[in-house]
């Protein structure tokens, strides 16, 4: 079948790929090259890796990072679960714009409402701030998820277990919870990678000694983007793209429901 | 989980309940053996956390972030935070080292008598070049000309880039028609402008982020922008072996520059560190790391014995009284003035 259409179509992806993967190539390929300036391939070094495990305030950064998103991850699967099994069994209209608003508005104007709730609450910034607004942010993700996999189940086989005697807190232990894991681990590596990877929220609620790897980077970058960027990058990109396929692998539907 | 969750929190607790200095502030603004040194005078520890542009900076304290001891902000930036009553009066007689900054420095008029305001930084406006490109093409950057008169511009066509900068670059061009670098008069703006319009087709873009990589790797002969960066950018040249010397100058119409001060924070968790800090700085050698580091100008007339010999003769950084009668800072324009100018602006910027 090679039809011009399908030529066209060739094209068109070779094209659209290209866009978004050649410039992330350019990137890491110049975080082993041994030059200052991203201009040219000078040769080849683990020098710029070095400096990063010895430069203080990103290593800060990145353990600020890892704290925030373990303890994201793992606060707004709890409530995105429950948040999903709700919507699955309550058919309110009201509960999926609840819980699926903080998706759909833009996040700066997210950030500024927490940013002035916080104030509001007479709270100083820092960890606590930040991880608050990421668990906020989080628990559509993983209602979402959480939902399509419940939707994917048989409700039969709750409905024996209730028959065969089981209470309906051993209905869901036994039955229910072992069907949807695969959706709970997706949305838990959801809420990890977009917990460290965030901006825009963590930038108007990060307090004094919470920066976080992105905000680090981001004031860097004012002056150049130097080698130490595109190494510290680059190792970014490898955790994302690893928990994501982590999840596609897990749960395949997870990733096509968003 | 349960259990590791209460850990993290108090493990977050637990940071923060010595003492720490929290500074808010540019990135690498600040060198890291000046830190060191700082921590083992005052036994305490020293966290920064960064902006990458004033208007963050303003954004987020006006907004009533808290937790920072000293933000060190662009003299415009001062009297709306001072305005908005998020800035501590200095006890000046807490900073007995206030005697070693140079007197042209204080009482500026973004905060008079320096109420709230002790000068940290400076850098200057001006142009980086290629060196070896205007000798061979027999052009000078000691003058505005370069990059506004179209005769000499012709011969450097499409590789120069200004700053994306409105403010910067009218200045430019005001100072380049002999006007103050601040002038509102319209007939004196409609001038700049026009000089702006007709330079504009020999200029390769208005840049304001890439400029260093694009002097130094060569694609650009001529680049408007900051002292410090062109700093850096001659340094990289020289550490990537470049066959061409990068070099930058003030020009003899004057240029424009912006001062970088200290300021305490109203609700600064520890004003006694941010003091201590303050009088720290202002000693001579610690002062003098910074320019050390990063080239920019210092207020500080201690630091020169500190400083490296080959930065100490640049005259943008220890500008002589002569040199700095030419420099102005740029005052902070109220709504109307914004507005015109951003009229001229966006004419500048759709014009053929």
């Amino acid at each position: 079948m090679h039809s011009k259409q399908s030529k066209w179509l060739w094209a068109a992806a070779i094209f659209v790929y290209g866009f978004l993967y050649v410039p992330l190539i350019i990137v890491v390929a110049y975080s082993f090259n041994d030059s200052k300036l991203n201009a040219e391939w000078v040769g080849f070094t683990f020098k710029w890796y070095g400096l990063l495990i010895h430069n203080e305030q990103m290593l800060v950064a990145a353990r600020n990072s890892l704290i925030i998103a373990v303890v994201t991850s793992f606060c707004a699967t709890v409530l995105g679960t429950l948040a999903g099994l709700a919507m699955h069994k309550y058919k309110l209209r009201v509960l999926p714009i609840l819980v699926l608003t903080p998706i759909a508005i833009p996040e700066i104007l997210m950030g500024v409402a927490l940013l002035i709730f916080f104030v509001m609450l007479n709270m100083t910034l820092g960890m606590v701030s930040v991880t608050l607004a990421h668990i906020a942010f989080c628990i559509g993700f993983v209602a979402i998820v959480v939902r399509s996999r419940l939707q994917g189940m048989d409700e039969a086989l709750v409905e024996a277990a209730r028959d065969l005697g089981a209470t309906p807190i051993q209905a869901f232990r036994l039955v229910t919870m072992p069907l949807i894991m695969p959706g709970i681990i997706a949305g838990a590596l959801m809420a990890f990678t977009l917990s460290i990877d965030d901006f825009v929220i963590t930038f108007f609620t990060a307090g004094a000694g919470a920066s976080t790897l992105p905000l680090q980077i981001y004031s860097m970058i004012r002056i150049a983007v130097t080698p130490e960027v595109n190494a510290i990058s680059t190792l970014l990109m490898l955790l994302t793209l690893t928990l994501i396929l982590i999840a596609s692998k897990v749960a395949p539907s997870a990733l096509r429901a968003k | 989980m349960k259990k590791l969750f209460l850990a993290l929190m108090m493990a977050a607790g637990v940071a923060q309940a010595e003492d720490v200095l929290h500074i808010y502030n540019w990135n690498n603004y600040l060198a890291p053996e000046t830190v060191k040194r700082f921590e083992a005078s005052c036994k305490c520890r020293v966290v920064q956390d960064y902006y990458g542009a004033m208007e963050e900076m303003l954004a987020k304290l006006s907004a009533g972030a808290k937790g920072y001891d000293i933000a060190v902000p662009t003299g415009f930036a001062i009297p709306p935070l001072s305005k908005q009553n998020l800035l501590q009066g200095l006890d000046l007689a807490k900073v007995p080292n206030v005697k070693n900054i140079n007197p042209a420095f204080m009482n500026s008029k973004f905060d008079p008598g320096n109420k709230y305001s002790l000068p940290y930084s400076f850098t200057t406006t001006l142009l980086g070049y290629n060196q070896n490109k205007l000798k061979e093409l027999g052009v000078s950057a000691d003058s505005w000309s370069l990059i506004f008169d179209p005769v000499i511009l012709a011969k450097i066509k499409g590789k120069v880039t200004v700053l994306d900068d409105s403010r910067e670059v009218f200045a430019a061009a005001l100072m380049y028609n002999g006007f103050s670098a601040n002038s509102t008069n319209p007939d004196e703006l409609k001038k700049a402008q026009e000089t702006i319009i007709k330079a504009k087709p020999y200029w390769a873009a208005f840049n304001g982020q890439s400029y260093i990589k694009e002097l130094t790797v060569g694609n650009i002969w001529v680049a408007h922008g900051y002292s410090s960066d062109m700093f850096q950018a001659v340094a990289d040249a020289k550490a990537a072996k470049r066959p061409f010397v990068v070099n930058y100058g003030l020009q003899k119409e004057g240029n424009t520059m912006s001062v970088d001060s200290m300021v305490v924070l109203k609700n600064a968790p520890r004003p006694d560190l941010a003091y201590k800090f303050m009088n720290f700085i202002l000693e001579g050698k610690n002062a003098a790391d910074l320019t050390n580091l990063i080239g920019v100008g210092n207020p500080n007339l201690a630091a020169v014995p500190f400083v490296k010999a080959d930065i100490k003769s640049i005259p943008s950084v220890f500008p002589d009284a002569q040199v700095m009668k030419k420099l102005q800072q740029l005052n902070a324009l109220e709504g109307k003035q914004l507005r015109e100018l951003n009229k001229l602006w966006t004419k500048v910027k759709t014009s053929k």
